[in-house]
């Protein structure tokens, strides 16, 4: 019980501290030169980012600052949860959840310093 | 094992927490401004992509909306003479020398707000909103002698008479915002305060419209008498089932244009809620931002972003029976706890497309400009200011949405933060206690497209209903690129 407690306490800790900024202006921009990612980001922006705007708390929480494992934010896409509505097949087909995922997972990772530009 | 399934059941359980939004209170930037009349400027404290810099080229503007450049380059920017709040000012024209120093060139009449100014062949033309007598096209001089095109535009309520911008065919586009959130005219009207200048205030459609029998009971804020309303009604008249609403031009939740000299009015597109920020495109098309419905009023929409649309001759783009081209036809856009939103026209004018890009849920999306410069960069890259929420009044948000600029790739809807306030959390800088943006309303490039000028209206606070916005805190940002 004792581990359970501490970590929902480091993790609560970890939320409360970290930032969800992601990619540019702040960091080097998300590595989007991969087809599948890039296909990601415009699935991202169709269906996402209004709510959680470049992964941010808006409307809704912020994402890029959680550790969810993409089983699981598969799962939300699909079946929604409190206010957030399901994406069903014919909404966002298999193919293109999978390069939201992948992109979401590129865009969390995305916190390179910027590169300094050439003067 | 066992800690597999712990650390499931910690995952699981914070989802639970994270995605548990009635449980949680509204957090916005509206919500934790801080009001205040002397408020520190640090471009520093502005977030740019590497390569780019932000100065301050005017401060202390009270409820600065556009800047325009005539042929010399000069930068001349408006005072609105209203804002939200109720706060009714002379509008102004006022020329911004390099340094700062400001010159008023031109004062309007309290009929403001001024929303957008444009420079065309020797004379400013500005959208002048209408709160208390209309909305208006003003043409301005250089020596500041004021005429109108057009006035007695619909636009007395929530939304105003927005742009103008000139287009490739040499005539002027304005938009006109409409009356009420989503076609009702309820207390949340008078909260706004023009219910009680204007009760007989209502939405126009641009062309005859059928309506279903809808009415919406709302209690009068002053008498207390139970008003029954329909759609496209003042406030306390019902409607019946297939009641025929005439449409005319103007309208509301439209883009019209006409001579750049005046002249007959013509429909270019309707359907918007509020068509703020008009720009044409290199490639020559007109591209629109729009704000998304609120979760507020007898009709409450919940969760709808705002738009940037490219706008097609003719084209009904949904309001109100759409978001973002999809239809109220389920509980998709219902607020928690509140009935969905039922379509209000028994036939749609046409099936809406789809938005060129979706935007944050109550970031107030507005002023809009498209880069053409290769020395900036992101040529044909569409740049928009985010005012920020004005939550609670709204509706709900967990987070500041807006108070910065992003650009939008007009090819496949891909938005990127371009400038935004440095540290931890996105918010107003006068909630993180920094020099940086506090309410972005329009971006405009200079003539030659090497400065991005980003008009920061200042201050705005709201708490418990009140509106309250800060006179002398605007400011005129300007970004170049210092490095490639």
């Amino acid at each position: 019980m004792k581990t359970l407690l501490y970590s929902l306490l480091i993790c609560l800790f970890l939320i409360a501290c970290g930032t969800a900024k992601r990619g540019e202006p702040a960091y080097a921009p998300v590595a989007d030169s991969e087809p599948a990612i890039a296909q990601g980001q415009v699935v991202f922006n169709t269906y996402c980012t209004k709510c959680h705007p470049g992964g941010e708390a808006g409307l809704a929480p912020s994402f890029n600052d959680k550790p969810l494992p993409g089983f699981l934010m598969r799962f939300q896409v699909r079946h929604g949860l409190g206010v957030m509505p399901a994406f069903k097949e014919e909404v966002i087909s298999d193919d293109e959840l999978d390069h939201l995922i992948a992109y979401i997972k590129t865009l969390k990772k995305a916190k390179d310093d910027k590169a300094a530009p050439a003067s | 094992m066992q800690l597999f399934l712990r650390l499931s059941l910690i995952f699981l359980l914070f989802v639970s927490v994270a995605g548990c939004y009635r449980m949680r209170s509204s957090n916005g930037g509206a919500e934790g401004t801080n009001l205040t009349t002397n408020r520190p400027l640090n471009p520093s404290d502005i977030e740019l992509p590497a390569g780019y810099t932000a100065e301050v080229v005017a401060s202390e503007l009270t409820f600065p909306t556009d800047v325009a450049f005539d042929e010399a380059g000069q930068v001349y920017a408006i005072e609105a003479g209203y804002s939200y709040g109720e706060e009714f000012l002379e509008p102004k024209l006022i020329r911004v020398a390099p340094g700062g120093n400001k010159t008023i060139v031109a004062t309007g009449e309290l009929n403001g707000p001024w929303t957008g100014i444009t420079y065309h062949n020797g004379n400013f033309y500005v959208a002048e909103g209408g709160q208390k007598t209309g909305g208006k096209i003003l043409k301005i001089t250089p020596e500041g002698t004021i005429s109108s095109l057009v006035e007695n535009l619909p636009s007395l309520g929530d939304h105003h008479t927005n742009g103008p911008t000139i287009g490739p065919d040499g005539k002027l586009y304005f938009g006109i915002g409409t009356a009420t959130n989503s076609g009702v005219v309820g207390p949340d009207n008078y909260n706004m305060g023009w219910l009680k200048r204007n009760p007989d205030f209502h939405d126009i459609p641009c062309q005859d419209i059928t309506i279903t029998r809808q009415n919406f009971t709302s209690t009068h804020p002053e008498t207390k008498q139970p008003m029954t309303t329909g759609a496209y009604q003042p406030y306390g008249t019902a409607v019946k089932d297939g009641q025929v609403i005439p449409g005319a031009i103007p309208c509301s939740g439209a883009v019209l244009r006409m001579g750049a000299d005046g002249g007959t009015m013509e429909l270019v597109a309707w359907g918007f809620r509020n068509p703020f920020g008009l720009a044409f495109a290199p490639n020559g098309s007109l591209y629109v931002t729009d704000n998304g419905y609120d979760e507020r009023g007898s009709r409450s929409v919940w969760g709808v972003g705002d738009y940037l649309w490219q706008v097609q001759q003719g084209q009904w783009y949904g309001w109100p029976d759409f978001a973002g081209g999809l239809a109220f036809n389920g509980d998709r856009f219902q607020t928690p706890s509140k009935e969905a939103p039922k379509p209000i026209l028994t036939q749609h004018p046409a099936k809406p497309p789809h938005p060129a890009a979706t935007l944050g849920v109550h970031s107030s999306s507005n002023g809009l400009d498209f880069s053409t410069s290769a020395s900036f960069g992101h040529t044909g890259e569409a740049f928009v200011a985010q005012f920020g929420d004005m939550a609670p009044n709204v509706g709900k948000v967990m987070a500041p949405v807006g108070f910065k600029v992003v650009r939008v790739n007009v090819g496949n809807g891909v938005v990127t933060d371009f400038a935004v306030n440095k540290g931890t959390k996105n918010a107003p800088a006068s909630m993180l206690k920094k020099g940086g943006l506090e309410r972005p309303v329009a971006v405009k490039f200079s003539p030659d497209g090497t400065a991005l000028y980003i008009v920061d209206f200042g201050v705005m606070h709201v708490e418990d209903g009140k509106t309250t916005p800060q006179k002398n805190t605007g400011v005129i940002w300007k970004v170049t690129r210092t490095t490639h």
